[in-house]
């Protein structure tokens, strides 16, 4: 499975949810993939894309989708704990798990070791997990996801492909239309 | 009021309701109170910097949030300030408890304690010191009201001179 073509099945079934996106080519292909308000690129700090996601699922009864990597959930194992021990129904993870650092050389990560990240997400509590290999049985977990209250894991086995163009995703910007979808113009300053 | 109680209010007042937290014996004092009232949600992590990426989601959908922590946890942080934060220009009240000041008895919190202010001075932060209970409730409602207005990060130290510290 491709990364960007699992991204465009994903943003298929997506309608006005918050989506937050890890840095580097998740954002970049999300960009790419589907330019709406309401997609949260991040640029920098690697291991916080499910911690943002959480802060969202924790302030608005939305779900809250977060697109994170293999080697993010790794630098930030605590970060499911923390999801594992809140429990909020509307947040679904989805982890592009491609067993490297891709962007760094393409070093193996933990996940080509046996790092389970299911088993991991299943050990903090989330029961509505699921580990996908192909297009057909991630579409059809995330639908349910959309439908069913989670929080759900879902760790998307990808194969790394030929990056994108960088997408225009400055931090600022990103902020300023994503949080403009939520609060009024008056609001904005306060 | 304590100086527990005055910040706490104060957060209700500006109505920021989401805080995020790692603990810590004096912090404690504070989020405490705020765990005893509805009116807040707490949110434990398990490291500074996930605090810092759960108050800032929460920020960006519209809800003021503020983060706890101590100064060693500070310096768990400081990529996520300088690689979210600072960049999205996206504002977070951090109350940080400053370690390694008067009658500190563990060397190994000297260094990251007495390092916290002048880091935040190298990321261009402001930073303010609460030392004593005078004009308290002034002091942490403007630091707040600053943050939201200069759409940055801004660091509100607590010390022994105001909370009485840890002995052991």
């Amino acid at each position: 499975m491709l990364r960007y073509s699992a991204t465009k099945l994903i943003m298929k079934q997506i309608t006005d949810q918050p989506v937050v996106s890890n840095l580097g080519p998740t954002s970049d292909e999300l960009w790419h993939a589907s330019k709406r308000d309401r997609n949260f690129y991040t640029y920098g700090s690697m291991g916080l894309c499910s911690s943002i996601a959480l802060g969202m699922a924790v302030a608005i009864e939305q779900k809250v989708i977060a697109l994170d990597g293999d080697g993010s959930t790794l630098m930030n194992l605590g970060a499911l704990g923390t999801v594992g021990r809140i429990m909020p129904s509307n947040l679904i993870i989805v982890v592009w798990d491609n067993e490297k650092w891709a962007q760094t050389g393409y070093q193996p990560s933990h996940t080509a070791y046996g790092t389970d990240l299911e088993a991991v997400a299943k050990a903090t509590g989330i029961n509505k997990t699921k580990t996908v290999t192909n297009e057909e049985d991630l579409d059809l977990v995330f639908s349910q996801a959309l439908e069913e209250p989670g929080p759900w894991y879902i760790v998307a086995k990808i194969e790394e492909q030929e990056y994108l163009p960088v997408a225009p995703v400055e931090p600022e910007a990103t902020l300023h239309r994503f949080r403009s979808t939520f609060v009024t113009e008056q609001e904005r300053i306060g | 009021m304590d100086w527990d109680q005055t910040i706490a209010s104060v957060l209700k007042n500006e109505e920021i309701a989401i805080i995020s937290y790692v603990p810590d014996i004096n912090i404690h004092k504070v989020t405490k109170l705020l765990d005893e009232d509805p009116y807040f949600q707490l949110i434990s992590a398990s490291r500074e910097e996930e605090a810092i990426g759960i108050a800032s989601g929460a920020y960006a959908v519209g809800k003021k949030s503020a983060v706890f922590m101590q100064s060693s946890g500070f310096g768990n942080s400081i990529n996520a300030i300088a690689s979210l934060n600072i960049p999205a220009r996206l504002p977070i009240p951090i109350f940080i408890n400053l370690r390694g000041e008067y009658g500190e008895f563990n060397i190994a919190q000297v260094t990251m304690g007495q390092s916290t202010k002048p880091i935040l001075d190298v990321l261009g932060l402001p930073h303010y010191t609460l030392e004593n209970d005078l004009d308290l409730e002034k002091k942490v409602t403007g630091a707040i009201r600053l943050c939201y207005s200069s759409h940055e990060p801004l660091a509100i130290c607590l010390t022994p001179l105001l909370h009485g510290g840890k002995n052991a």
